[in-house]
């Protein structure tokens, strides 16, 4: 049997990092370098009156907005952010300037004899008190829709309207965030733990006001992102190429837990509204979703995170007549940015509720009814776009459906449910061992890349390969290697087409001087779009083998012609291709502490086809658990701006303890401008987690749930009254 | 500049508790698992303790799990002079605790609950104990079992009950130049033994709430019964009044009286909101575990019923049998 | 404070804050970077180390404490075939991805191997409670564990 591109091969950077070898940023040593350590605002909304830094000891230096040679703007979407806060602060954690020194202990002797007048300005937080105080407490706002939803409503036989809630959610990756800036008399060189190295560039040359040419940055082992280092890095990395200038000496900035979890980027609170005409043939006839997203105190990407948070709301489903409003508010919280899934996560968790509810309001069972509203290929999307690829969700949620046991646990846990909580004095006085059970399903998909045109008009990817004269071939790339394998995956493509072994293929951690741009390591695009170049740029390789002991070829982007999108209006093909999966999760609710239990975790996924089944199946058993952490136990709450849980005491992600192993099983579905078929699949791991498990408790208890994480807390406030409560007794 | 000592002996140790340096008293680290925490400060540096530190838990004398047997009265009211006792080394880590056969079956599962086993590895009961902490994971079984705490100075020895040494959330009675040297667990026949302990999570977790309930229930008879309450109040709460009030009565009139003990704790907790948990919560949750224990754990059975109730991970959650 | 201790098999004397986190003295002083921080308060465990055969934080240590003991990292443990074991089936069950958990992750593997050869679910997944991954969801490193169980025939 011919060996497939699926089958697994060792990961190339396995040994080192499991042997202490690799280096990550802390872990570099430069001659003379010194350290930097950030003086933040304490207060959420001010003004700042003045500063006063102590007489600094020789060798000690400030570093603040004054040190910024260019522009002081973060350069991103939206570029409001400033690498040093000026005359207002905007959240607690905002940087205001760094000390920069040999000795580490000085340094924070210093910080904390440095006095700041702050005059107090009245602080907006939350989503609600934004919202009411109009247009200036709201970065972006959009609107898209199709059909007639009002005509929908006007005749509906009945209309369900229900709130969901999402919280902020840590990345935790395990390496904090760090950089070390040097510069060598006439460039500046950072290195650090990033996702787009050349999203850090462009914000150097911005801040550095300085050519191209002389800035450069270089990747290190990257331990973890999720897209927690996709935009933050710009500001630290400024932070260090600024020290490194002024002080001539290499700097290093290294973030401890705590301060990571105060004043880095999070995944953004959303409330989602969503209402629903219904038919009188039980089909929802028409949709009106309204998101607001909660920005923090800078804009940054919000808007994209906003754009497909719209994209995704009406989920799986094919809705004729939707009407779709969003808005990013402003608060004077720690900005909020990109992290898997980027604004998907939130909408599917509405959708999918809004749906389970739905079939429960109309006494019908949930995953029949929501197979009953599937997108089939040829059907237009909510922006109008053509579903063109082949959609085997059906199958697929028969499978999921199958391997779980589903519809049998179902009806053995409705019946078992009933017995325990109509049994007035069940709780108290049954054997610890009795639970509430419940089995919960989603159905989900996410869009492969840059919406719309943003790989033609924005990226425009570059890819070169080079063949050198030991035979050896050389990736050279901007993807970034942070756990999600590309330094395999990528390899394999390449090797598979040249018809060589993968060991004969490097592929090193980008450097700016050495690889063209092929975009940011983010929106599950390396493999699809990274990967089809280099697949092209193999083929071409592969005819030009042997023209010259060293050759080198190159490709670029080009859009697929299907794709048709107006950025305007939001119209078209969202997104080139689909990733689809479907999620069930098993639990059991004590209902003596309402804590829940997860007993199985189920998923089957449609990525087009693995690159390496290996790397696949670990990126969706870890995207599963980091989901479910997000549905059940991640609590992050602001207090009057303060981050609440900013330690890894505090904030809970799971532990080896709290959830099973993850049953996955791949369907193949290759897409034709996908290397070898495959489609994305890092983000599409994470999105269906939390709301299969916030159904299945939905179940279990028997009552509705709109927000998460699903805490016993929470559980505790919606069970109140009911039967199971002890004050009823 | 704070500095620390090493001595090489209990002795040595004592002494030095007795002294000065820099005008201020030492204070004892054993495993360090909450002080290094307690005062550490950013990334890279060493933590900022307020005082010198004497390293005391390497020393062979608080090491040590001693069984005693009964005549011997340690005095401090409230002591259970009479029957055996088991006498723990403060520098006793968790994990040693869990290995050593003399440790009895609760509190073994109880000191499993705690942290992680690399915590457990070096984290000890008399820190545990000194710390103080209102969710301190082994305070909850010391109050039920009447622990005695004695502490050593140069000068002499005294023992106090653990409930007495314990003043308030974080702090203790230990005057500045007394090391908490050993605990005394006077045993007792017990036939139920009920634990739950509410963490945000599986693994690792600093208790929200928990519940201890042990007793020795004969011929339908409860002839024992201890409740304690954990993190729902600056200390321990633990009602000798109340149980008292059941003791000597049949399983039956225990059932009736539920209500009534329900609404006495009631009064008798004070769970707040903090940044793992509602106060809400943390008093129903309480008293839903202990009209469980009253209503169904409390039963007539012959052996030790080891209800194993803190859920396991997945897949293999001891499910006892009524 | 003078101490004397085994670090990786060697026997060595040094000078330093006892207070000092026993972390900086072996990622400083002795450039063992292989052990990490990950959160400086006992939580994550990418800072683990053995001592005196036992797993701790080290970023809970301080320096004074460790006189007279012995104190192995995973530099010290990679020479040996049980490493070697562990890191061929991390591999072979995909355990590894951004690789900062992994260190103190295979001494928390080691360690529950020396007590207990043939660990079931339950037993590995308790012993790695200390270490956070956030990677892998523990899945595939529970499969490494028992896979190395299952193949290192009398290295356990």
């Amino acid at each position: 049997m011919r060996e497939t591109i699926g089958n697994p091969v060792d990961r190339f950077d396995a040994p080192d990092k499991i042997g202490g070898r690799a280096a990550y940023a802390a872990d570099l040593v430069f001659e003379s370098m010194l350290h930097a350590r950030t003086l933040r605002s304490v207060c959420p909304h001010a003004k700042i009156l003045s500063i006063h830094v102590p007489e600094l000891p020789r060798g000690y230096f400030v570093v603040d907005r004054r040190d910024v040679p260019g522009k002081n703007r973060v350069k991103m979407i939206a570029d409001d952010q400033p690498f040093f806060a000026e005359e207002l602060v905007r959240y607690i954690g905002e940087p205001i300037l760094l000390i920069v020194g040999p000795d580490g202990g000085e340094i924070d002797r210093i910080l904390s004899s440095i006095r700041v007048q702050y005059e107090i300005l009245k602080p907006v937080l939350g989503i609600e008190e934004a919202d009411s105080l109009g247009a200036e407490h709201r970065f972006v706002e959009y609107a898209i829709g199709k059909g007639r939803p009002e005509k929908a409503f006007a005749e509906a036989s009945r209309v369900f309207e229900a709130e969901y809630r999402t919280g902020l959610q840590e990345h935790v990756y395990l390496e904090t965030q760090g950089v070390v800036g040097t510069f060598d008399g006439d460039r500046v060189t950072v290195y650090g733990s990033l996702q787009c190295p050349y999203y850090v560039k462009s914000a150097l040359v911005q801040g550095l006001g300085w050519s191209e040419d002389r800035v450069r940055v270089v990747q290190t082992t990257t331990g973890g992102a999720f897209g927690g280092k996709e935009d933050y890095p710009s500001i630290i990395a400024g932070h260090a190429a600024f020290a490194a200038l002024k002080t001539g000496r290499p700097v290093r900035l290294v973030f401890d837990r705590h301060e990571d979890m105060r004043c880095t980027t999070k995944r953004h609170p959303s409330l989602i509204r969503i209402r629903t005409a219904l038919d009188g043939r039980g089909t929802v006839s028409g949709v009106e979703v309204d998101i607001r997203l909660d920005g923090g105190a800078y804009e940054g990407l919000s808007s994209v995170v906003l754009q497909r948070a719209m994209f995704h709301c009406t989920g799986v489903y094919r809705f004729d007549d939707v009407r779709v409003g969003g808005q990013v508010l402003r608060t004077n919280t720690v900005p909020t940015g990109a992290f898997r899934g980027f604004g998907s996560p939130q909408a599917v968790f509405a959708i999918e509720m809004h749906m389970h509810s739905l079939a429960e309001l109309l006494g019908e069972d949930p995953v029949d009814f929501k197979l009953k509203h599937l997108l089939r290929t040829g059907d237009s999307t909510v922006t109008g776009g053509t579903l063109r690829e082949r959609v085997r969700m059906p199958e697929m949620v028969e499978r999921a459906l199958d391997m779980s046991g589903f519809r049998k646990k179902a009806q053995d846990f409705r019946r078992g449910n009933t017995d325990l909580t109509s049994d007035e004095a069940a709780t108290a006085f049954a054997p610890a061992g009795r639970k509430l059970r419940g089995v919960g399903v989603s159905l989900f998909n996410h869009g492969c890349a840059f919406t719309g045109s943003g790989e033609r008009d924005k990226i425009k990817a570059k890819v070169m390969l080079r063949k050198r004269a030991d035979g050896t071939v050389e990736i050279l790339t901007a993807s970034a290697e942070f756990g999600q394998g590309p330094s395999t995956t990528l390899r394999k493509i390449v090797a598979r087409t040249l018809g060589i072994p993968v060991s004969v293929v490097m592929c090193e951690n980008p450097d700016t001087d050495r690889v063209p741009d092929s975009g940011p390591t983010v929106a599950s695009r390396t493999v699809m779009i990274v990967g089809k170049l280099l697949e092209r740029a193999a083929r071409d390789l592969k005819a030009k083998w042997d023209s010259a002991p060293e050759v080198e070829t190159r490709s670029e982007y080009e859009q697929p012609e299907y794709v048709q999108w107006d950025q305007e209006a939001f119209r078209g093909n969202a997104y080139p291709v689909y990733s689809w999966g479907a999620n069930v999760v098993e639990v059991e609710v004590d209902p003596l502490t309402l804590e829940t239990a997860v007993r199985g975790v189920w998923g089957v996924y449609d990525a087009g086809r693995a690159i390496d089944e290996r790397i696949l199946h670990g990126q969706l058993a870890g995207g599963v658990v980091q989901g479910l952490g997000y549905g059940a136990m991640e609590v992050m709450e602001n207090g009057g701006g303060e981050v609440l849980q900013a330690s890894l005491s505090d904030y809970m992600i799971p532990t080896s303890l709290d959830f099973p192993a993850v049953e996955c099983a791949l369907v193949e579905n290759p897409f034709e401008h996908g290397p070898f078929g495959a489609k994305g699949a890092g983000e599409l791991a994470f999105v269906g987690a939390a709301p299969a498990l916030a159904a299945a408790v939905q179940s279990a208890i028997g009552l509705p749930l709109r927000r998460i994480p699903v805490t016993p807390e929470h559980l505790e406030e919606v069970t109140r009254g009911a039967s199971s409560s002890r004050a009823q007794r | 500049m704070v500095s620390a000592f090493r001595p090489s002996a209990l002795g040595e140790a004592l002494s030095l508790m007795g002294e000065r340096r820099g005008g201020r008293r030492l204070v004892p680290l054993a495993g360090g698992t909450d002080l290094m925490v307690r005062w550490k400060r950013s990334g890279g540096l060493a933590p900022a303790l307020p005082c010198p530190v004497v390293f005391v838990g390497h020393l062979a004398e608080l090491g040590d799990v001693r069984i005693e047997d009964g005549s011997r009265n340690a005095g401090g009211e409230g002591g259970a002079g009479r029957g055996a006792r088991i006498r723990i080394g403060a520098a006793c880590t968790f994990s040693f605790l869990l290995s050593h056969p003399a440790i009895p079956a609760p509190f073994k599962e109880i000191i499993s609950r705690i942290a992680s086993p690399a915590i457990r590895n070096r984290g000890t009961i008399g820190g545990n104990v000194c710390n103080a902490s209102p969710a301190g994971d082994t305070l909850p079984y010391l109050y039920a079992l009447d622990a005695d705490a004695l502490l050593q100075r140069s000068g002499g020895i005294r023992a106090l009950p653990v409930r007495t040494l314990i003043t308030g959330a974080g702090s203790t009675a230990r005057q500045e130049d007394e090391l908490l040297t050993s605990l005394e667990v006077p045993q007792a026949p017990f036939n139920v033994f009920f634990y739950r302990k509410v963490g945000a999570r599986r693994a690792n977790s600093c208790s929200k709430l928990s519940f201890l309930g042990l007793a020795r229930v004969e011929g339908g008879v409860v002839a024992d019964i201890r409740m304690c309450f954990g993190a729902v109040a600056p200390t321990v709460v633990r009602s000798p009044e109340i149980e008292e009030s059941l003791k000597g009565r049949e399983i039956r009139e225990v059932r009736e009286g539920i209500p009534r003990v329900v609404r006495s704790y009631e009064g008798l907790l004070k769970p707040i909101d903090d940044r793992r948990s509602v106060a809400r919560y943390r008093m129903e949750i309480s008293l839903r575990l202990l009209e469980h224990f009253l209503g169904f754990e409390l039963r007539d059975g012959a052996a030790m019923q080891h209800n194993a109730v803190h859920n396991r991970a997945h897949g293999t959650l001891d499910e006892e049998q009524p | 404070m003078r101490l004397r201790l085994v670090l990786n098999g060697r026997e060595l004397h040094t000078e330093t804050d006892p207070l000092r986190r026993l972390l900086e003295v072996l990622r400083e002083d002795f450039g063992l970077t292989g052990v990490k921080e990950g959160c400086g308060e006992g939580e994550c465990g990418a800072c683990m180390v053995f001592l005196d055969g036992r797993i701790v934080n080290s970023c809970l240590v301080p320096a004074g404490s460790v006189d007279g003991s012995e104190v192995v990292t995973i530099e010290g443990f990679k020479g040996t075939d049980r490493y070697r074991m562990l890191e061929q089936c991390f591999v072979e069950a995909g355990a590894v991805q951004c690789g900062f958990c992994a260190p103190g992750i295979v001494l928390a593997a080691e360690a529950i191997l020396r007590e207990n050869a043939v660990p079931g679910e339950e037993d590995i997944r308790r012993a790695i409670s200390g270490n956070l991954c956030r990677c892998t969801g523990y899945g595939s490193i529970v499969e490494g564990v028992k896979l190395a169980a299952r193949k290192g025939n009398g290295l356990w």
